[in-house]
């Protein structure tokens, strides 16, 4: 036997149902409340999923990413060769970009002028990515430009820029750098165009292994600073990334509390409509207290009642909030089947499950009056 | 022996500041296979007789005997127990419940007996009232008398000792009422109940097998 048969057994839910039944508008109307109810709480729970979601793609590998910065208790005015070679001997499995930067004004052929950040570095296809030409392994004689500043100044690959009295031929243009801070006007050249300056400006590391990026700058902090001395500031982005999930947690709290207000109003309408049907019944849960009926029974049938328009107002709501999801994620991230993962897929439970108790609890107080009237005085209508 | 049995029965109500005796010291019994009429006019506490009667309500003095038991202390809960085992109430007008065919409104007061079917004495009272061809019809689809007999049927199928019927042909023309009423008279002798009438219309009368007159809480 099913548990829907088992359900119709129960006289309670049976008469429950037939009862819904009596007034097609009134309950599709109460029904309609927990299903928007349902729906606010699950598309704005997934909704706010679906944004981190693409915030988190959108900050791209900087969670595996480390720099190094000379700090205040430097002994030089940057970062030596020994302590690169000992980030090296740290981070074997890692890829060490050192980068040596200075500022400098690139002039056009007609005369414009544009302050760039110039960036000596050796291996820039770690650093960067080019919309035109080979992303060179080694950068050894040629330049790279921004799309921006290249845009603006009129270059074009294989045009020459100056640098330091010294000509580089343009071998690619820079699409946008990895992560934060894009689209700048940037010159990168080989390091040898900034020999003059010994000591490079920051190290990056590329954590190609299982290791966190906190974990190597615990590693680096050890290894070059010690007590309170800050030879070398190390920063990683995974505070960054997880300020931002904190900020998509508290923005999805914020979410489903604007989703639970209209699940609370619907709760309201249910009790409305509860409250004025065993009104209206009066005289009739008169007659079934007068041939014996328990008052525990009438209690259970009234409260089956409100749990019905809740389940299905879930059931609907629920059906209905796996579709805005799959728009959303369609959307937002392309993916639409993103929505049955657990992390989206939880609000709509949750949207169930507080549909479900708040026409509960909204039926309780109608169900308890119904069953402890007089039945002398539910009689008489 | 009678099966119901009310002595020196006092209900007081309060009724704003007025403190009102319904009922003034009133002593009734009923017996097996017996009709009583109680006739009064509007006021003169016949209802809440018959709620003593029906175990609805308790007095505020007197003793209310049920098949020679007290049972004038009985929670709300046990009095529940008795009016489901003991008594059938017919109303004045039906009271059926109109989402339910006429086999199911008649199986209602036995709904929630578990692991007993009364489908089959539904049917057979049904049979018997004369309404075997509308078993499956709902109240709006049944005329007036229909609807009466659906709830004699209703008031019988937990075998009880004692039919109350408050004004059973208050909503029916003189002659649907006579035939509700030969009806009442022929159950009341095949289950051997007793049954308790409440009234102004004279036409009960003919049918009773005794007559108690009400006037002013007091039995004349």
């Amino acid at each position: 036997m099913s548990i829907a048969d088992l359900l119709w057994r129960v006289p309670s839910v049976q008469m429950a149902w037939r009862n819904l039944g009596r007034n097609h508008v009134r309950t599709a109307l109460a029904t309609l409340g927990i299903v928007i109810g349902v729906v606010a709480i699950a598309s704005l729970g997934i909704a706010g999923v679906a944004l981190q979601q693409q915030a988190t793609s959108d900050l791209g590998g900087l969670s595996a990413e480390v720099t190094v910065t000379p700090g205040e208790d430097a002994e030089e005015e940057g970062i030596t060769d020994d302590q690169v070679g000992d980030i090296r001997s740290l981070a074997p499995a890692s890829t060490v970009v050192p980068q040596k930067s200075n500022l400098t004004t690139l002039t056009a052929r007609n005369g414009d002028e544009r302050r760039v950040r110039v960036t000596g570095v050796t291996n820039a296809n770690a650093l960067y990515n080019l919309t035109t030409g080979p992303a060179p392994e080694r950068l050894q004689a040629g330049a790279l430009v921004s799309n921006a500043t290249a845009r603006t100044l009129g270059l074009e690959p294989g045009d020459p820029v100056e640098y330091d009295g010294r000509l580089y031929r343009i071998e690619g243009l820079i699409a946008s750098t990895e992560g934060l801070g894009g689209g700048r006007n940037e010159l990168v050249l080989p390091p040898s165009a900034l020999s003059t300056q010994e000591y490079y400006d920051s190290v990056t590391i590329f954590i190609a292994d299982d290791r966190t990026a906190r974990g190597l700058t615990n590693d680096l902090e050890t290894r070059f600073n010690e007590g309170d001395e800050e030879v070398v500031s190390v920063r990683n982005f995974a505070d960054v990334e997880e300020q931002v999930g904190s900020f998509f947690r508290t923005l999805n709290l914020a979410l489903l509390g604007i989703g639970s207000i209209s699940l609370v109003v619907a709760s309201v309408a249910i009790l409305n409509v509860m409250l004025m049907s065993t009104i209206e019944r009066r005289g009739e849960i008169g007659v079934l207290r007068a041939v014996g009926i328990r008052r525990g029974e009438i209690l259970r049938m009234i409260l089956a009642e409100a749990l019905f328009l809740g389940v299905v107002g879930g059931v609907v709501g629920a059906a209905v909030s796996v579709g805005v999801g799959l728009l959303l994620f369609y959307f937002l991230t392309d993916n639409a089947l993103l929505v049955l993962e657990w992390r989206s897929f939880q609000y709509v439970f949750y949207g169930f499950g507080f549909a479900v108790f708040a026409s509960g609890i909204s039926g309780l107080y109608p169900a308890w009056k119904a069953a402890t009237d007089r039945p002398v005085e539910a009689l008489r209508g | 022996m009678s099966v119901i049995e009310l002595t020196e029965i006092i209900k007081r109500y309060q009724n704003g500041e007025e403190l009102i005796a319904a009922l003034k010291g009133v002593d009734f019994q009923a017996n097996r296979g017996e009709m009583v009429t109680i006739i009064g006019p509007s006021g003169s506490g016949k209802s809440t007789m018959l709620n003593m009667i029906g175990l609805l309500d308790t007095p505020t003095e007197g003793t209310v005997r049920l098949d020679s038991r007290d049972v004038t202390d009985f929670s709300e809960d046990e009095l529940t127990e008795e009016r489901r085992t003991a008594i059938g109430f017919v109303f004045q007008d039906f009271h059926l419940l109109p989402m339910l065919t006429a086999t199911e409104n008649v199986e209602l007061p036995s709904m929630w007996d578990t692991g007993v079917d009364r489908r089959d004495r539904a049917v057979d009272l049904l049979q018997r009232v004369g309404l075997g061809d509308r078993l499956d019809h709902t109240p709006d689809q049944l005329s007036g008398g229909q609807r009466q007999r659906v709830a004699i049927a209703r008031a019988l199928i937990n075998e009880p000792e004692i039919l109350l019927a408050d004004e059973p042909t208050g909503n029916l023309d003189q002659d649907t009422g006579a035939t509700i009423l030969d009806e009442l008279t022929r159950l009341k002798e095949d289950e051997d109940i007793a049954i308790v009438s409440v009234t102004h219309d004279e036409q009960l009368v003919e049918y009773a097998d005794r007559v108690v007159r009400l006037v002013d809480g007091e039995i004349q």
